[in-house]
């Protein structure tokens, strides 16, 4: 597991408890690839992705975080581990997703569209809340509203996402 | 009943905690386009965002960032319950000299008092609609302490004027947010709130020139005190006229707030000399730091 940077030098972010949060939550998903979370302390903006060097077991995952996506909204350039938790283990939900064949087709995360990462973080953000993480479904929900409508059939969609425990990436790409 | 209360005897429960612009003003870090550092490096997130700050649904952080900001307009709301309401109650009622305040004018205070006790009601709803928990982020009680002069002038300048010509253009925006979400209780709970607001601004508009009518110095101090508050309210150019700024400046409805055209002017010049000094802060900082 590595963190960069090691050492932060505009926010009170600790390199070690990153890597301690990161490595729980691999293990709770049994992820055993090697792993580096990319923090850009620059910003507070919240933008996550994940990659994955290749499509096996020992390929390295990459997750690259804007320092907002881990930062405790109460006491800001703090790190907030609930809210670390949340959007590393949707990443690594990601990465894990990717080295599976039926997600060959899914393009590379900076390349998603607003629809497609709406409707993969509601299929991570709930696998996620079902391994114990804590998780505000509304939050997602609402997110996934705002890309897709603000209707009965929509709320359906997200709720299947939501449930669902072995999807495929045509599934995500169009959930309806 | 108490009198002058200080904003850090304002009553919370353990769910909120609080922070000040100081400490804001302290994060080295900006998400303002355009704070890139002095030698024209791009930061390695330059991706995360578009070609404007402007809180819109096509942001890929949209949903996050509106919720961040319903949440501030709900403390905001609070402390502008409490800010109207201490008001009505600190001053003695009189004809308007010293510190005494006319009683319509308490009755106004009372009657936004009321508006504002149910827009924290909307606030909180609305919240919970978006997936947000009441005190999930930090308060900043700068409203409140704009609040806490001892002139009643100075306080209508402040809160009706400043704050709650602020209300109006974070209101527009999210009701816009709404619209193009498609959110139909977003749009309609703000489009509400903002006719409140404007009514605000134009109590106070109407209040500071009725009490001050016989008395220009005090009418130019409070105006002198609303532009400091204004500034304050920049949040370092959050809001402003430009696509860079998060939240744009609602002229039409500060119009019929009773703001004029040079004012609205002279606020977003305003705007645009904070966020310039917030992007020159911040890249100094990040020098500084060796990122």
């Amino acid at each position: 597991m590595t963190v960069e940077p090691a050492v932060f030098s505009l926010i009170n972010y600790d390199a070690d408890e990153i890597a301690t949060i990161a490595g729980e939550l691999a293990g709770l998903l049994g992820i055993g690839n090697p792993i580096t979370i990319d923090v850009d302390e620059t910003t507070p903006l919240s933008k996550v992705s994940a990659s994955v060097e290749a499509r096996s077991s020992d390929a390295r995952i990459t997750v690259s975080t804007e320092s907002g996506a881990l930062e405790d909204t109460q006491r800001f350039t703090n790190l907030g581990p609930a809210q670390a938790r949340v959007s590393i283990g949707r990443m690594l939900l990601r990465a894990r997703d990717r080295i599976r064949p039926d997600f060959t087709d899914a393009p590379p995360d900076l390349d998603l569209s607003l629809r497609q990462n709406a409707a993969w973080d509601a299929y991570c953000a709930g696998r996620l809340a079902r391994i114990g993480v804590r998780v505000n479904e509304q939050r997602f929900r609402y997110n996934f509203r705002n890309r897709f409508g603000f209707a009965d059939d929509v709320d359906a969609m997200f709720d299947r996402l939501w449930s669902a425990d072995d999807l495929g990436w045509s599934a995500i790409d169009d959930p309806t | 009943m108490r009198q002058f209360f200080p904003v850090q005897d304002l009553a919370r429960d353990e769910r909120f905690v609080q922070t000040n612009m100081a400490a804001r003003l302290a994060d080295k870090r900006s998400a303002v386009i355009g704070s890139t550092r002095a030698d024209g490096a791009h930061r390695k997130s330059a991706k995360s965002r578009a070609a404007n700050n402007r809180l819109t649904p096509d942001r890929h952080d949209a949903s996050d960032a509106a919720r961040s900001l319903m949440h501030g307009i709900m403390v905001g709301e609070i402390q502008a319950l409490e800010g109207a309401g201490r008001t009505a109650h600190d001053f003695p009622a009189g004809d308007g000299t010293g510190d005494t305040i006319p009683f319509e004018l308490k009755l106004d205070m009372a009657r936004q008092a009321w508006d504002e006790a149910r827009h924290v009601e909307i606030s909180a709803k609305l919240s919970d609609w978006m997936g947000t928990e009441i005190g999930q982020y930090a308060e900043n009680t700068v409203l409140f302490e704009a609040a806490c002069s001892d002139d009643p002038v100075l306080r209508l300048a402040g809160v009706n004027r400043a704050l709650e010509g602020l209300a109006i253009d974070v209101f527009t925006q999210m009701k816009e947010f709404g619209q193009l979400a498609g959110d139909p209780f977003l749009e309609f709970c703000e489009d509400w709130m903002l006719a409140d607001e404007v009514t605000h601004v134009k109590m106070g508009s109407d209040w500071l020139r009725k009490v001050t009518e016989k008395d220009p110095d005090r009418r130019a101090k409070a105006l002198e005190f609303q532009q400091v508050v204004d500034k304050l309210f920049s949040f370092g150019g959050t809001r402003g006229d430009t696509e860079e700024s998060p939240i744009g400046l609602a002229r039409r409805f500060r119009e019929l707030a009773g703001f004029t055209d040079d004012e609205v002017d002279d606020i977003a010049e305003m705007d645009a000399v904070a966020l310039a000094e917030r992007k020159a802060k911040v890249r100094e900082m990040q020098e500084a730091a060796q990122v």
